[in-house]
């Protein structure tokens, strides 16, 4: 039962293993750093992984620059992603007629690297738990849990459900921003200033949320979209008072699934478990923490997770404020705070009289600016922005998309692939230089599906009931661009 | 040389002082003059002879040399005062007569009263519609009205009541008359450009000493003080050695609080809106500013120094008695007369020194960075000190690396005085420059006069306006109006609302309206320097940030994060922040290494899109190309298209450069810089295309050298 036996229904495999280990015949297991479903017997697991390396060396003698990223089967896709040097992660769905060409691969190769990059910044880099300890125990023991936590997001029913067609309308992997005025951004600029001197002469960074938008960072794009992620995965308000029904009957079975493993053996915090569910909640003076009541509390007092954020290179310790739609990640250097939980303590209580004022004011100014849902939505067009250089993107409501025809889904879907290619065509041929790109289509069902590219930045839509010459098709990019974009996808 | 030091005064390292007067002071010290007289309507000093009146323009910048006079006849003289309109002398010649003369034609007509049941204290001229002079009596007020053509005067009103004593101010067209027992009950009237005010009658506050010991108040007890455009009354209680001050409002006199005194004898002058309080027996000056209603002194209690005293190499040290050899009088002695609002007269010594607050002093006493800058931005009397002082405070707050709330709040209080002065000196220009011409020429056109002197000792005591044994007298004065002297009344109820800006513009309103507090004329000089006090955000850039940018180097965040709340009060107060300052922030930004913020900074739009900032992002992007990406959007979105067209082509997109330049006719870009790139990528196809493209936009391309050279080079490579 639980997780593993629903999973293994759909012949969905995710597993990590590392090339550097088990090369010696008869220790071929102990390349396996995670598989998934936990239950699969080994001598498959065995051989998914056998097959997976094999195609990895192989297509190494073509293309040793460039890695391996699918492999197409008649009933299966693998999608391969070398985490870190010589770590792989490769993700293996099945193939039936209904889903054909449901997926995009770059999509599924986003939560590769997504569930890698969240793995990274709460336990480091796989490589440096493997180093830490060769038996891999500490290693394996953090990948099952977190990497089973991650799925479980994905859990609809009994399977596993990845993003489809119906989804090419979002990125992931960017980060969501909420436009403010200039003088609430200034607002929000003073509040940075004071959470950054929460900490005396260090300088504290943060991020500052509302809703699932991101409002400001201090920190730089890889790390910024990290924890944006994490936050909205897990932190705001929506997520945090979420009970995803799919998830709580699982609940139970999560322990057993993720096995006792040697170094969490005794319970879970929050450091260990980030992404368990129901292991966060707020409490009183508005900071969302592990709440040990709810698990198997041994009278401690919640940890503060500290975590690796890679592009900034420094380990900081995290505490997360609420207050309504206002989320506040404030992180602390863990080399400035010496003694710990108890300068955390003083943190908090610096940040509660320095900027509590400001918390209010600002979150009442956003509110009042706040368009609700679907505030970014267009009327008439269905779109996706996305600036992959900063990270960000901006899409039309969840709500406004599914109106749109399943052909006019499929066939952007396609078109995405379709660009996926070309873009990373064009990468390999001249890294430095963008290449503009555009395209419109005419669906089977008469709508225009269009991708743009100009100067790095995309641009998709699809339009339906509209007319139907090209003309139409490129007036409506135009007058988008101008509207919305300051002129980026104008055409020249 | 010990001298030396003497001679900074004030401004002498150790010589701890917040108000000096500046040597050398007005010398007035004629023989033959029968005592020294002030006429505070018109701020003339003085000084009668047997046959002449001589008098100083005290308002005059340097007001020295010979004193102008005037004829008159011969006779005792107990005070003068020059009409309004300095057409008329009124002399008070006795108890029961004040002569009038008409500076023209030299007539005289005297004003008498009756000899036996009342005697005149003293006369003023005013500038109410209805009459030109009140007398004040014994048994009451008399209104007069003058008519120049005639010389002659009559009768307009006569208010009946008995008075001990009086104070009058011209400043605050407010008249206090004294009756009681103890001198302790009070009615009051404002005689203003606007008509007559009743003021409700009141009573002081005096505690009694013993049980059956009634003290009696004096009038030198008691003093009218304008400040802010507010009118406030002083009055000592030597029981208890407190200072009880009192507001005046249309419908009430409130009592604001009780300050503390070092002296039995206390004397007020009010400087640049500053009341200063004498402690004449400790010799010391206690500075008050009342603006927000806070009656804390500005500073502690200090002497007055005299700034700028010869050099005398036998002083030995600057003591205060050292000085005063040094001038030749007691500082605070007993010659010393205090004249409304900011001199004094030395009647002993025959000088006549202008007070000044040592503004630097005062901002170097406090470390408290915002109430400083307030207190200076209140300022008017010297404008550029004011400014240097407040630039130098939030320099050194930054330098010190003062909390960012603090700094904010200091940079806030700046901005937030240059729009309110902005706002003044732009909506009504025409009314403060009316008021400017009031303030300087204001006081010669009209004449009232006070008294300065007693008539047994000439030339040693020049007194206050009030005396109860001699009189002053009352006259008229031409109506002038709008002369900035309007005195707008107010009651207690919209009292909080009362700050300046409030009452400039309360006084373009119907000048009777009730409910106001009651003010007077003083506020004229706001806005008459507001021009030269507010710091502009530009100045602040100018003088603030580029001359703390290279010592802060060390700490950038700090920098970046004082400039934030400095835009954030830009913004709010609506104003535009100078480029460079946006320059200044991307560059710091960028040299710490925090693109990302330079990116969301312009994203939403903290830093406004501009040409200076486009190119400054172009330059850093030197170093990381999506930066220099924001300044080329930043181009392109602020439609600097020869500046886009150079960046695309330096970038390489010489293809997308051409084709931005056909959609937005560039001609300015060289066609050889193009065809430069074109070869360099060495592709013929390229090439040619861009020498057809060139040929069909630009017809005379076809002469230039470029055109054949390139054909040249493209007929090789193919």
């Amino acid at each position: 039962m639980g997780l593993s036996s629903a999973a293994a229904g759909d012949g969905t495999q995710l597993c990590v293993f590392d090339l550097r280990r088990g090369q010696q015949e008869g220790q071929e297991l102990d390349k396996i750093l995670f598989f998934h479903p936990a239950d699969c017997p080994i001598l498959l697991q065995l051989s998914v992984i056998g097959l997976c390396e094999g195609i990895v060396t192989f297509t190494r003698i073509f293309s040793p620059e460039e890695d391996c990223e699918v492999i197409e089967s008649e009933k299966h896709s693998h999608v391969f992603y070398q985490a870190e040097t010589d770590i792989w992660m490769v993700l293996v769905v099945e193939k039936n007629k209904e889903n054909e060409l449901a997926w995009r691969c770059n999509a599924l190769h986003g939560i590769l690297k997504e569930a890698h990059s969240l793995f990274a910044m709460f336990h480091g880099p796989i490589r440096t738990l493997l180093d830490r300890q060769p038996s891999a125990e500490l290693a394996r023991g953090h990948l099952r849990t977190f990497i089973t936590d991650y799925l479980s997001d994905f859990n609809v029913g009994k399977k596993l459900q990845f993003p489809t067609y119906r989804d090419s309308l979002k990125e992931r992997g960017t980060v969501q921003m909420l436009t403010v005025s200039r003088e609430v951004a200034l607002d929000v600029q003073s509040l940075t200033t004071v959470l950054g001197s929460c900490l005396g002469n260090v300088t504290c960074q943060s991020l500052v949320l509302f809703e699932d938008l991101l409002v400001s960072t201090t920190l730089p794009p890889d790390d910024t979209l990290n924890l944006y992620t994490y936050a909205v995965l897990r932190l705001t308000p929506r997520a945090l008072y979420a009970n995803a029904s799919s998830w709580s009957y699982l609940r139970k079975g999560t322990s057993v699934s993720a096995g006792p493993t040697s170094s969490s053996s005794n319970g879970t915090t929050a450091g260990e478990r980030p992404l368990l569910r129901d292991n966060l909640s707020k409490g009183k003076d508005g900071f969302v923490a592990a709440d040990f009541a709810a698990t198997e509390a041994r009278g401690a007092v919640p940890l503060t997770p500290i975590l690796w954020f890679q592009q900034a290179e420094e380990r900081m310790y995290l505490c997360i404020y609420q207050h309504k739609s206002l989320t506040i990640l404030l992180l602390v250097p863990a080399s400035s705070l010496i003694n710990g939980e108890e300068g955390i303590a003083h943190v908090k209580k610096q940040m509660l009289e320095n900027a509590s004022q400001k918390i209010v004011t600002v979150e009442q100014k956003l509110t009042r600016g706040w368009g609700g849902e679907n505030a970014y939505h267009v009327s008439g067009y269905r779109y996706l922005l996305v600036d992959p250089e900063r990270r960000i993107s901006r899409a039309s409501p969840p709500g406004k998309v599914t109106t749109l025809a399943k052909d006019s889904l499929l066939a952007l879907n396609m078109l995405r692939q379709e660009v996926d290619l070309e873009k990373s065509r064009y990468k390999r041929g001249d890294p430095c230089h963008d290449k503009d790109f555009e395209a419109c289509i005419r669906t089977k069902n008469n709508a225009w599906v269009i991708a743009k590219i100009s100067r790095g930045r995309e641009l998709y839509m699809a339009l339906e009931k509209g007319g139907e010459t090209l003309l139409y098709a490129s007036t409506a990019v135009e007058k988008f661009s101008n509207r919305y974009c300051e002129g980026a996808f104008s055409t020249d | 040389m010990l001298g030396n030091q003497i001679q900074g005064g004030l401004g002498t390292p150790g010589a701890l002082s917040h108000a000096y007067v500046q040597h050398p002071p007005l010398r007035c010290d004629i023989p033959d003059i029968r005592g020294l007289f002030y006429d505070d309507a018109n701020k003339f000093l003085i000084a009668p002879t047997a046959d002449r009146i001589l008098y100083w323009k005290t308002t005059l910048s340097t007001p020295s040399g010979p004193p102008n006079s005037d004829p008159v006849n011969e006779g005792p003289v107990l005070s003068v005062r020059y009409s309004l309109d300095h057409k008329a002398i009124g002399i008070q010649r006795s108890r029961h007569e004040i002569e009038f003369r008409n500076r023209e034609t030299g007539e005289t007509c005297s004003k008498k009263c009756r000899a036996d049941s009342e005697t005149i204290l003293g006369f003023f001229w005013t500038d109410c519609p209805t009459c030109d002079v009140i007398l004040v009596k014994t048994s009451g007020l008399d209104l007069l009205a003058y008519e120049p053509q005639s010389h002659a005067f009559h009768l307009v009103e006569s208010k009946k009541f008995n008075v001990s004593w009086y104070l009058y101010t011209h400043e605050s067209r407010l008249i206090l008359l004294a009756s009681g027992m103890q001198c302790t009950m009070f009615t009051g009237y404002q005689f203003s450009a606007g008509g007559i005010v009743k003021i409700p009658k009141f009573e002081m506050m005096m505690s009694k000493s013993e049980a059956n010991n009634k003290p009696v108040l004096a009038a030198d007890d008691v003093h009218i003080v304008t400040v802010y455009g507010r009118i406030y009354c002083l009055q000592l209680d030597r029981v208890s050695m407190s200072l009880n001050l009192y507001r005046f409002y249309r419908d009430a006199v409130v009592q604001q609080c009780t300050l503390p005194t070092y002296s039995s004898r206390i004397a007020v002058s009010a400087v640049d809106n500053i009341i200063m309080v004498h402690q004449i027996d400790a010799k010391v000056v206690i500075l008050y500013d009342v603006s927000l209603d806070s009656y804390a002194p500005v500073s502690a209690p200090l002497p007055l120094l005299v700034r700028g005293l010869p050099i005398n190499s036998r002083q030995v040290s600057q003591t205060a008695d050292s000085q005063s050899s040094a001038y030749g009088g007691t500082i605070y002695g007993e010659g010393w007369n205090f004249l409304i609002p900011d001199l004094i007269c030395d009647a002993e010594n025959g000088l006549l020194w202008k007070l000044h607050l040592d503004l630097e002093a005062i901002a170097a006493s406090s470390s408290d960075a915002p109430s400083i800058l307030e207190f200076l931005q209140r300022r008017k009397s010297d404008p550029s000190m004011v400014k240097t002082l407040c630039l130098a405070i939030v320099r050194t707050i930054i330098l010190e690396r003062r909390s960012v709330p603090t700094v904010a709040k200091a940079m806030d209080i700046v901005l937030d005085s240059y729009t309110r002065l902005m706002k003044m000196g732009g909506a009504f220009p025409g009314v403060r420059r009316t008021h400017e011409q009031n303030q300087q020429s204001g006081s010669q056109p009209n004449e009232g006069s006070h008294v300065v002197s007693q008539e047994s000792s000439p030339g040693t005591a020049v007194r206050p306006d009030v005396n109860p044994d001699q009189a002053s007298g009352a006259v008229n004065v031409s109506v002038q109006s709008n002369s900035g002297v309007e005195h707008a009344i107010d009651s207690i109820s919209s009292d909080s609302a009362d700050n300046r800006s409030d009452v400039v513009d309360k006084r373009h309103q119907a000048v009777g309206e009730a409910s106001r507090p009651l003010s007077s004329g003083t506020l004229t000089q706001h806005g008459q320097h507001a021009g030269t006090v507010a710091i502009s955000p530009i100045e602040m850039f100018q003088s603030v940030f580029t001359l703390v940018e290279d010592e802060m180097m060390g700490d950038p965040a700090y920098l970046i994060a004082v400039i934030t709340e400095f835009l954030r009060s830009v913004s709010k107060s609506g104003l535009k922040a100078p480029h460079n300052l946006y320059v200044m922030m991307a560059t710091l930004l960028a040299r710490s290494n925090r693109y990302a913020e330079i990116a969301l900074f312009v994203s939403n739009k903290i830093l406004e899109p501009c040409k200076e900032l486009a190119m400054q992002l172009m330059e850093l992007g030197l170093q990381h190309p999506p930066t220099r990406k924001l300044g080329m959007d930043m181009l392109r979105e602020r439609g600097l298209h020869h500046d886009y067209v150079t960046a695309m082509l330096q970038e390489g997109y010489y293809l997308e450069a051409l084709r931005y330049a056909r959609k937005y006719k560039v001609i300015t870009v060289q066609p050889a810089l193009f065809l430069e790139k074109a070869v360099a990528k060495n592709s013929a196809h390229n090439l040619a295309a861009v020498l057809s493209f060139f040929c069909e936009f630009t017809p005379s391309f076809k002469t230039t050298s470029d055109f054949g050279r390139y054909r040249h080079i493209l007929s090789e490579m193919v």
